[in-house]
């Protein structure tokens, strides 16, 4: 054999699934190229940028198409909203909110009614808000709406992040320490499904392909059947994502970290990457707008304390600030409304959306709604809030 | 005959080339042209990743190695000097790559074996059976003397320049390669019989 004829050889092995990987490939470097234009490194900043309100121009300026307009409610160095109802007497959308704090899940009716469900850490809605599953300790739970038990499942490992499949609902996935399993909706064929994840909710695929999309321990995200256990797809080594969201038409999904916003096609294609720049910004969370593949997010300006929400509209970006963290984006089963949560005001904020940002009915005294009794602990966390009609 | 010095250098044969067309083609990347990016991406991608495939044999693994130069590359075409040539520089990050994950996948085996979750779930579908006798052979080489082999007669280097990618003394580079053809041309013997 020649040098030539090894060349030859080399040349003619082929590894699998070569055009797929250059196409996988591909998108997520021309993603990478596209934001970077968008997102210039800090140092890169111009000086008026820097000493404005800059996390919010940089993000606006990347997201809005030309000619577009940033409008709303702008309050940057307000901690809450003066004129909050001081008590939850109310919520502004029809359905439930679930809450968890450190006394337990709750319910939260329309009317502004609360039920404990009992000592759980976390929750989550069962599709059509019938059931809900519930974990504390190495227990999984599924409860009806009153508190009632209907199974649990116990494993060895803690167990958190319980997600009920969208649609049937005839399976919950779970995390049990490192794993991540998979049981029916009526508790019976508890299984494992990932031996090794990262510690990140699992997103359900909203079609009925029973797919399931998670983190594992290199950051990739992965995309897997949940009886078959086949792979359809997944993403190259990244820091771990933080959160997972599919849009309701099971299209897109949604990866947020703290330095990263991504958005991937149903087959796995990087088509959106939104970097901010983390020495002084960092990404709070993020949420589709219901009904669509837009994005709504939050953002944290180290420098100043102050939180930004992005909204699209049709044509603009609305924006809502205020000092402090803003932890949590939930949308209002009818996709009106977008709740957020405001630890160090104590308040929720309920943003009316469509057409852009028109009414803020803002909520007081939040924590102690949630710890009767001694009125203090750890800011409550929405769970979700389902379900209409 | 003699195996290293046969085959014509790469920045001779190849790299010339790609420089005159090249550089235009980086300068538009730079001033923000995605066509532009997309094309030096085309050209180079295939043996990137084919590169990384035969250090690795894991074609998951070669596409990460691949997709995470391109992505350094891309991050970095600001500072990237135009005037030379854009290849070796990626091939630098590739190859050095898929050593090290090649050692520290051969670690992770001593130690214990890997860890169930942090391989590739579809790591077995995506490897391809060791069928082709060039892979088969390549196997038995260390992932230091495949680098060598794939760096001189995959992408065309010369043995003074895969010293340079791979921050060794030439007289390694040519030591490596005449191990490591002494060693192919055994497996293929081996085959034929």
């Amino acid at each position: 054999m020649n040098d030539a004829e090894l060349r030859q050889k080399l040349l003619s092995v082929h590894p699998p699934d070569e055009l797929q990987a250059e196409r996988r490939s591909w998108n997520v470097v021309r993603a990478a190229w596209e934001t970077r234009e968008a997102y210039p490194a800090e140092r890169r900043l111009s000086p008026l940028l820097a000493a404005a309100s800059a996390a919010a121009a940089l993000v606006v300026l990347a997201l809005t198409p030309v000619g577009s307009a940033v409008g709303g409610w702008i309050k940057d160095t307000v901690v809450g909203r003066p004129d909050a109802r001081p008590a939850l007497d109310s919520l502004p959308a029809p359905g439930s909110l679930l809450v968890s704090s450190a006394q337990g899940v709750w319910v939260v009716r329309a009317d502004g009614s609360k039920r404990r469900l009992g000592d759980y850490r976390q929750a989550s809605w069962s599709p059509r808000g019938l059931f809900v599953a519930a974990t504390v300790g190495h227990q999984l739970a599924a409860l009806e709406p009153d508190g009632d038990v209907r199974w649990t499942v116990t494993r060895p490992q803690v167990v958190s992040d319980a997600r009920w499949m969208p649609g049937t609902g005839f399976r919950v996935a779970y995390r049990a320490g490192r794993s991540l399993r998979v049981v029916g909706g009526d508790g019976e064929g508890d299984r494992l499904l990932a031996p090794s994840v990262a510690p990140v909710a699992p997103a359900w695929q909203p079609i009925e392909n029973h797919a399931l999309a998670y983190v594992d321990r290199a950051g990739r995200i992965r995309l897997v059947g949940a009886d078959d256990r086949r792979e359809r797809w997944r993403t190259g080594r990244a820091r771990p994502a933080l959160g997972l969201e599919w849009s309701r038409d099971g299209k897109w999904l949604l990866a947020w970290s703290p330095n990263l916003i991504r958005r991937y096609a149903s087959g796995g294609q990087l088509v959106t990457a939104i970097r901010v720049p983390k020495r002084r910004y960092e990404v709070l969370g993020a949420t589709f707008k219901p009904g669509t593949r837009m994005i709504a997010y939050t953002v944290l300006e180290k420098t100043t304390g102050k939180s930004s929400v992005f909204v699209y509209k049709r044509n603009s970006i609305e924006r809502f600030s205020g000092l402090g963290r803003f932890t949590k984006l939930t949308w209002s089963p009818d996709r009106k409304w977008l709740l957020l949560s405001w630890p160090s005001a104590d308040q929720w904020v309920f943003l009316e959306i469509p057409g852009g940002v028109r009414r803020i009915d803002a909520v007081g005294g939040i924590t102690a709604e949630f710890y009767p009794g001694t009125g203090v602990g750890a800011f409550p966390l929405v769970e979700g809030w389902c379900c209409a009609g | 005959m003699d195996l290293v010095a046969a085959v014509p250098s790469y920045s001779r044969m190849g790299m010339a080339g790609f420089r005159r067309g090249e550089r235009p083609s980086i300068r538009r990347a730079r001033s923000g042209s995605v066509p532009d990016v997309e094309q030096l991406f085309r050209e180079h991608w295939p043996r990137a990743y084919r590169a990384a495939y035969l250090v690795v044999h894991d074609a998951a693994a070669a596409e990460d190695i691949a997709q995470e130069a391109f992505l350094a590359a891309v991050r970095s075409l600001e500072r990237f000097d135009a005037r030379r040539p854009f290849a070796p520089w990626l091939h630098r990050i590739v190859v050095n790559r898929a050593i090290d994950w090649t050692r520290s996948r051969s670690l992770r085996r001593e130690l214990g074996g890997d860890l169930v979750g942090e391989q590739p779930a579809s790591s077995a579908d995506r490897t391809a059976p060791v069928s082709d006798e060039v892979v088969r052979a390549l196997a038995t080489l260390s992932p230091e003397h495949r680098a060598v082999v794939v760096l001189r007669f995959l992408l065309e280097y010369t043995p003074g320049e895969i010293a340079g990618v791979l921050e060794l003394p030439r007289g390694t580079v040519n030591s490596r390669l005449r191990r490591a053809l002494d060693a192919l041309k055994d497996s293929f013997e081996e085959e034929q019989a």
